[in-house]
């Protein structure tokens, strides 16, 4: 089989999971919710496929191009809201993470275009790990992202004090704080270290850290937004609604930096 | 035989002709047994609360046997009989089947998803098994609806959310903190449903409980039987910043709570803070609402999440009612089944013990025959009787599933010989 079929029918299997998690946030059956496990997890094998299959052929590590890496950082997301929903409970946070990993899927799966950004006299150990250890960063903050838009949806319904759906699917505000702040402090150090990696790496290939590059520069952005959540969150004055604003505009500076890597020249290719 | 309810609800019925024919147990027991006794029906189980009187039964006649039962009621209470026959509905079969299920499912409750019709379903059903009213039909029927309730309740919400503004509170209460295990509750003077709401809290956990009142002695009365402790009115302000949840209830016409001092409060606080203030005029300024990590619940605001919970019992309620549904047609294939397999069973043993008997003359015949002939005699007249028994059996199983089990019942026995059908 080709690796892009078996990341074609992936991407189908997410389609499917995430219509039916959505659908579950409405009708709550515990087939729907049943179908959608199943559907995510077909998905997420058929990714684990297409990943070994990429591996063999190119005889590298699938992470060759911002694509291939985005496409990674999805299958890690997924691995994790699977293990995140088993462990919490959280029915419903499918409903909120598949979309988001889907966009992103779409993005890094469809339009898997260019040759590898990294030539041969690049790559080195340095370099997979920065890219590894990003990656995991980032599915981490999809997950943080997914329960920071959760804390709004239900903070709002409590402020207004009407109940409609989403007061009685989501679960309660300090649960879903905690999901974002443990998702935040997981993904965190990644991104801190494949950060320093990548200027360590700059440093020696190109001589300077600070040599233009936009997704360089978008994802210290991030990191800075990041760690101030962090900052606010130990002295006690950043909690719930504003640190899921902050959450929100995090993400929204990672996907924006990875869509300049997709889209806009510069030393990340393609 | 036939499978019928009847009877009269709060959907029917007013008060006033409820309460004159609900009996109690003992004079239940003495119904049960007259009735049975009689011989109107074959099976009885009386059904009596404060929302609805109800005969389950089986009878050759529905129509008399509902009349005997009902006479016999009126007449425990001292009830003209002709006043009640007007209000009561009969479901008989598929109807009767639904209803049973519905009622054990608290469908059919004046206040959907309550806990305690279930409960008085069980012990009606009970209680006719001690009075050996209940046959094969109603003990099926009766344990049926328990397991189809048993569903209900689990599979959907319709006895999830509260439906008092005291347990509401704790609901929401609920939806800001994980568990309430631990929480620290001040409740401010001495209201009845303050004090019902501070209890529920108590049982989910809440504790320490601190009690805040203009009288002194009134709050370290109201404290002593809340387990907590009394706080003198003038330090409210200072318990708010070592409590979570704040329930107020004091006579005050202006608010006791002022939008400031919890600005102040929630200076450099982690944990959110939630007022539920039922005292009107209000003790909680309404602008507090709009502080961060504060939320504040008026009696009003309560009252709104109670209809929202009855909304969405109602959402749920439909979703019920389709698993009912598909509860009441498994159970009538399964019911309908049991019609026709008695007469299956006799048509079988009727056909095999002519072909024992018409196998045994034949080798009486045949002397000399080996064990291969005898083989082969049983083998063929095995294969005869099972060829032509195919399909007046399988006639027989799909008539039931149409309904018109009965009369093929019937005509079995009359073509075959068997005797009288069940």
């Amino acid at each position: 089989m080709m690796p892009s079929t078996a990341f074609t029918i992936a991407l189908i299997g997410y389609i499917c999971a995430t219509a039916l998690a959505l659908t579950y946030l409405v009708r709550r059956e515990e087939m729907i919710h049943r179908l959608a496990s199943v559907a995510t997890l077909a998905g997420w094998a058929c990714h684990t496929l297409a990943l070994v299959l990429l591996a063999l052929e190119t005889g590298r590590p699938p992470l060759g191009n911002l694509s291939e890496a985005v496409s990674a950082a999805v299958w890690v997301a997924v691995l994790l809201e699977m293990w995140l929903e088993r462990r919490s409970g959280l029915r419903v946070l499918g409903a909120f993470v598949l979309p988001v990993i889907l966009i992103l899927g779409l993005k890094g799966m469809a339009v898997r275009v260019g040759p590898d950004a990294i030539g041969p006299a690049l790559a080195s150990a340095w370099i997979w790990a920065h890219i590894a250890l990003a990656l995991i960063g980032i599915a981490a903050f999809v997950l943080n992202f997914a329960g920071a838009i959760m804390y709004l949806l239900q903070e709002r319904q409590l402020k207004a004090r009407r109940p409609g759906t989403f007061y009685y699917r989501l679960p309660d505000l300090e649960t879903l704080d905690r999901l974002t702040y443990q998702t935040l402090v997981l993904g965190f150090p990644f991104l801190t270290i494949a950060l320093l990696l990548g200027a360590l790496w700059a440093r020696t290939a190109w001589g300077s850290v600070f040599a233009f590059d936009p997704v360089a520069l978008f994802s210290l952005v991030a990191w800075a937004i990041y760690a101030a959540i962090l900052a606010g969150r130990a002295a006690g004055f950043w909690r719930g609604r504003r640190a899921a604003y902050f959450a929100i505009a995090g993400f929204a500076t990672l996907v924006l930096t990875l869509g300049i890597g997709l889209f806009l020249p510069g030393r990340h290719g393609s | 035989m036939a499978l019928f309810v009847s009877g009269l609800s709060h959907r029917n019925a007013p008060i006033s002709v409820r309460e004159q024919i609900a009996v109690d147990e003992d004079k239940l027991r003495e119904i049960l047994r007259d009735v049975h006794a009689t011989g109107a029906a074959a099976e009885v189980v009386i059904l009596s609360t404060c929302n609805r009187v109800e005969v389950y039964a089986v009878a050759d006649a529905p129509g008399q046997a509902r009349g005997a039962i009902f006479r016999h009621l009126c007449r425990q209470r001292g009830v003209d009989a002709a006043s009640v026959e007007p209000v009561l509905y009969t479901h008989v079969d598929e109807d009767a089947v639904r209803h049973a299920f519905r009622v054990a499912s608290s469908l059919d409750s004046m206040m959907i998803g309550e806990p305690q019709i279930l409960g008085q379903a069980k012990e009606a059903f009970a209680l006719a098994q001690v009075c050996e009213t209940v046959g094969p039909t109603l003990h099926t029927l009766f344990s049926q609806a328990f397991a189809v309730a048993k569903r209900v309740r689990t599979e959907t919400e319709i006895a999830r959310h509260a439906v008092s503004v005291s347990f509401a509170a704790v609901e929401l209460a609920k939806k800001i903190f994980a568990n309430l295990t631990g929480r620290a509750v001040l409740l401010v003077g001495a209201g009845k449903m303050g004090e019902l709401a501070a209890r529920h809290l108590v049982e989910h956990g809440a504790f320490p409980i601190y009690v805040a009142n203009r009288t002194w002695t009134r709050a370290q009365e109201m404290a002593r039987a809340l387990a907590g402790t009394p706080v003198p009115f003038e330090e409210l302000m200072g318990a708010l910043s070592s409590v979570d949840i704040v329930i107020t209830s004091a006579a005050a016409p202006e608010p006791l709570v002022t939008r400031r001092a919890v600005h102040e409060t929630m200076h450099g606080r982690r944990r959110p803070l939630f007022f539920i203030d039922i005292a009107v005029p209000r003790n909680v300024e309404a602008s507090v609402n709009t502080l961060a990590n504060v939320y504040v619940y008026d009696i009003d605001d309560l009252k709104s999440v109670v209809d929202a919970n009855i909304r969405e019992r109602m959402r749920e309620a439909q979703r019920a009612e389709g698993l009912v549904e598909r509860e009441v047609v498994k159970f009538l294939t399964r019911l309908r089944d049991v019609e026709v397999i008695p007469t299956i069973v006799s048509l079988r043993e009727r056909i095999e013990t002519i072909r024992q008997v018409e196998v045994q003359k034949a080798l009486a015949r045949l002397p000399e025959a080996g064990p291969e002939v005898r083989d082969a005699l049983e083998a063929v007249s095995s294969a005869i009787v099972n060829k032509i028994l195919h399909t007046p059996i399988t006639k027989l199983r799909e008539s039931s599933r149409t309904g018109a089990g009965r009369s093929w019942t019937e005509f079995v026995h009359e073509l075959f010989g068997l005797g009288r059908a069940p």
